[in-house]
């Protein structure tokens, strides 16, 4: 039965070519939409390395302090993360580093910025990055200020010109490094790892750092598991609420908010205890229905005009004692063969999409892969939009009355 | 007329009903391109108020605490300070430099606001050294730009621009005026800021941004007070002054000031910068809407064409009664055309709401109105596109043939 169907299906599908093509490239356009921005999506908060430990990694970023008239926001300060975050019951790992600095270095008279990030011994047995060349620099190195640096592929391209480079000596922002490892290009989005140079924090221009609630650092700890983060969160938030603060004038209540990235991202209010991420997930999901709505109405159209063409043949059939069940069922299937043809077109169109847009450089060393945790998503979608669409249009064909089917007289 | 057509649109309800909601669907998609666009565009002919040619701009980090710097800490930026802008008006390539809070095409914002007659009016602000006028090229309508005389002066020099004049002085002149300040805090007390003079126009972020209301407060290099505002600097360089004077302007600087940090960037890099970070995701939503509208004119061609050879008959009969071709054509195109009005009006009694609701910011009714209209006719252009072929088709056949067409 089924392959009758199917055989139907393909010849029907033959017959009109225009509307076929219309509806393939309705359906893989949108696919195409939806598996890029989920692509870029997982580019942002997926457990990719170096972030190997996503799953039980928390981090600080921002911090504010308020008051009745104040309120002061920004990175966190070097002196909060190390007095307050520190220790933290179920935490396993520490680490505390700075956001990237943009810093300028001459080679040779050319000009070339590079993303200078300060960062301590543990940061590299946190995240795991992969190394071509060398090692990362210890927590000894970190505490005597040793100046020596991780760079990256690319940093060692434009700055050193060819390997090896480890053993060699960078100059950045009036400042001597030694090169001690090289590490593949880091994503710009991947907040946390991302960085084109790496250097302890210890060798910063001046130790101002070190007295700063707020400040230009932040800090991921690795909790032991995922059931540790709750009492983590309520550990620091009860060591914060009795912080000593500078300007208590001014200033009463210091909050750092303790989360995954992808709560970060969500976060509206830094004072609310809860990021709110769900209300992110709905918004996104209800964008990408918002954006289904009209290819779906549009191919319910083109599936509407169809059918309706197809009006004597139902007439046949049903003159022949098919059941409405049956030709619903036989047309659900044409339309699935129809979503699946356009799915496999929009998956090959994503492919090629996500790789011109890895090419074209518009964010920095971004690598966009289709994996198999967004195929899924889009075998869903497909699936949503092939039924949806044709479940409307196959409803109004099982109630054609035959006798006027017959004569084509369908309205 | 439009009535008959109504009647014909009424007896095929259910299809209609659908193709009126995907030209609904469409006329949004439209419109929010078209809004978008038309806002850009409108705030893009404005002027600008600033020249960037030859002007480079120096982002100096003094690595001071974001809080509490010490007494000390502050006589050791200003003195740095004093000897950094001494040191580089040495140098033979640059012309003017003013120090400043922000510059233009910069990332940072001093907002502020006051109350005039009960209503509040915000304004960006930003200090600025004596030579920031003459770098920058900003043209001053009245009064005078505040200088070295000013030093003597018990109040605050400030420069506004001829929108926020407006906004608080009315058509009155605002020279030697005060400028209200909002309350202090309980036990601050404020120097007072006199309007010395008023110039046409700066929009910090450049082109693409809305004007706003703008005031400039001098600044000195030499004081603390203004001293840790002056984060930037902004430098005339001589035209034609290459990139490789970068690096020699970047190593004169660290020579003065050993522990501080400069990004040295020609404003133009930036403004490029800027422009391509507010114009990608316009153009990749751009490109989005693009393909979706084309998909609909596809999808709505493939209807009207399945739905006019339903029709062949009709058209027949129509024709054999001594309608010409043109009339079919016309019943088919205004058929398609009520419709589409349906949607429109539909679609504009929503939009008009965001503004209603205060939904969407800076966009004023003109360019509202005027993204409706255009919308409304790109939204016809594509309906009449769409019918256009299938419309032919149906009067190709000969009416005889068509009568007994099956």
């Amino acid at each position: 039965m089924l392959r009758n169907y199917l055989k139907i299906a393909i010849k029907v599908l033959l017959r009109r070519k225009f509307f076929t093509v219309v509806s393939l490239f309705g359906i893989s356009f949108t696919l195409v939409v939806l598996m890029v921005a989920t692509a870029v999506l997982d580019h942002v908060i997926a457990p990719l390395p170096p972030e190997v430990h996503q799953d039980r990694t928390v981090s600080i970023t921002r911090a504010s302090m308020y008051g009745e008239h104040s309120q002061w926001t920004g990175g966190a300060g070097y002196r909060l993360l190390d007095r307050y975050a520190r220790d933290l019951p179920g935490a396993e790992r520490m680490s505390v580093f700075t956001s990237p600095d943009q810093v300028y270095s001459y080679p040779n008279g050319n000009k070339v910025g590079v993303a200078l990030k300060r960062t301590d011994g543990e940061f590299w047995q946190i995240l795991r990055f992969d190394f071509i060349e060398g090692a990362p620099y210890t927590a000894d190195d970190v505490e005597s200020a040793r100046p020596v640096a991780v760079i990256t592929r690319t940093t060692r391209e434009r700055l050193l010109v060819g390997a090896p480079a480890v053993g060699r000596t960078v100059e950045v922002d009036g400042q001597r490094f030694h090169v001690v490892g090289v590490v593949e290009d880091i994503p710009r989005l991947r907040m946390i790892p991302f960085g084109e140079m790496w250097a302890p924090f210890t060798t910063l221009k001046s130790d101002s750092y070190k007295t700063e609630l707020l400040g230009g650092f932040s800090a991921i700890v690795l909790a032991r598991d995922r059931a540790a983060i709750p009492g983590m969160q309520e550990e620091l938030r009860s060591r914060l609420a009795r912080a000593e603060l500078p300007d208590p004038k001014h200033y009463t209540t210091l909050v750092a908010p303790l989360e995954s990235t992808f709560e970060s991202l969500a976060r509206t209010d830094i004072k609310s205890e809860s990021s709110h991420a769900e209300r992110l997930w709905l918004l996104m999901i209800g964008g990408a229905l918002l954006f289904m709505l009209l290819p779906t109405v549009n191919l319910i159209n083109l599936n509407v005009s169809r059918i309706m063409e197809r009006a004597s043949e139902i007439g046949v059939r049903k003159a022949f004692g098919a059941s409405s069940r049956t030709l619903v069922g036989q047309f659900v299937v044409e339309n699935l063969v129809l979503t699946t043809v356009g799915a496999v077109i929009g998956f090959l169109a994503s492919l090629v999409v996500l790789r011109a847009i890895s090419a074209s450089g518009v964010i920095p060393y971004a690598e966009f892969h289709v994996n198999y945790r967004i195929l899924l998503y889009g075998i869903a979608l497909t699936l949503f939009f092939g039924s949806f669409s044709g479940v409307y249009p196959a409803w109004r064909m099982s109630r054609l009355n035959p006798v006027q089917a017959l004569k084509g007289a369908a309205r | 007329m439009i009535r008959h057509y109504l009647k014909l649109i009424w007896n095929r309800k259910r299809s209609n009903l659908l193709i009126t909601v995907e030209i609904f669907f469409s006329f949004l998609v439209v419109f929010a391109v078209v809004a978008t666009a038309a806002y850009f565009a409108n705030n893009y002919r404005r002027p600008l108020g600033f020249r960037i040619d030859d002007v480079w701009v120096v982002n100096v980090d003094a690595k001071l605490p974001e809080s509490m710097v010490s007494e000390d800490d502050a006589v050791a930026v200003v003195e740095t300070r004093r000897q950094l802008h001494l040191a580089l008006r040495e140098l033979a390539e640059v012309r003017e430099l003013a120090g400043a809070y922000t510059v233009p095409y910069g990332n940072s914002r001093w907002m502020s606001s006051t109350k005039v007659d009960g209503r509040s009016v915000d304004y960006t602000m930003n200090g600025v050294t004596d030579g920031f006028a003459s770098v920058l090229g900003l043209s001053l309508v009245r009064g005078r730009w505040f200088g070295r005389d000013d030093d003597a002066a018990s109040w605050d020099p400030v420069a506004i621009n001829e929108q926020l004049a407006a906004a608080i002085f009315g058509a009155a002149d605002p020279i030697g005026r005060t400028f209200p300040q909002e309350e202090p805090e309980a036990g601050g007390k404020q120097r007072e800021w006199r309007v010395v003079g008023v110039f046409r126009e700066y929009r910090q972020d450049g082109e693409l941004a809305l004007p706003e209301n703008y005031m400039m407060i001098r600044a000195r290099p030499d004081s603390f007070e203004s001293g840790p505002a002056l984060g930037r600097l902004a430098i005339k360089v001589r035209p034609g002054t290459t990139a490789a004077f970068e690096e020699r302007l970047v190593r004169h600087m660290q020579a003065v000031a050993k522990n501080w940090s400069f990004e040295v960037k020609p404003a133009v890099e930036m403004r490029a910068e800027r422009l391509r970070n507010t114009l990608t995701p316009l153009i990749a939503g751009g490109i989005v809407a693009g393909f979706l509208l084309l998909m609909v004119a596809l999808g709505l061609t493939g209807v009207v064409w399945q739905s006019v050879t339903q029709r062949t008959r009709e058209f027949g009969l129509r024709r054999a009664k001594g309608a010409a071709i043109p009339d079919i054509r016309a019943q088919i195109l205004g058929e398609l055309l009520v419709m589409a009005t349906i949607a429109v009006l539909l679609g504009t009694a929503i939009v008009v709401q965001f503004p209603l609701l205060k939904l969407v910011a800076g966009v004023t009714a003109g360019v509202y109105a005027a993204s409706l209209v255009i919308s409304a006719l790109g939204i016809y252009l594509l309906i009449l596109t769409c019918a256009w072929y299938p419309s032919r088709m149906a009067t190709s056949i000969p009416p005889a043939e068509a009568l007994h067409y099956e």
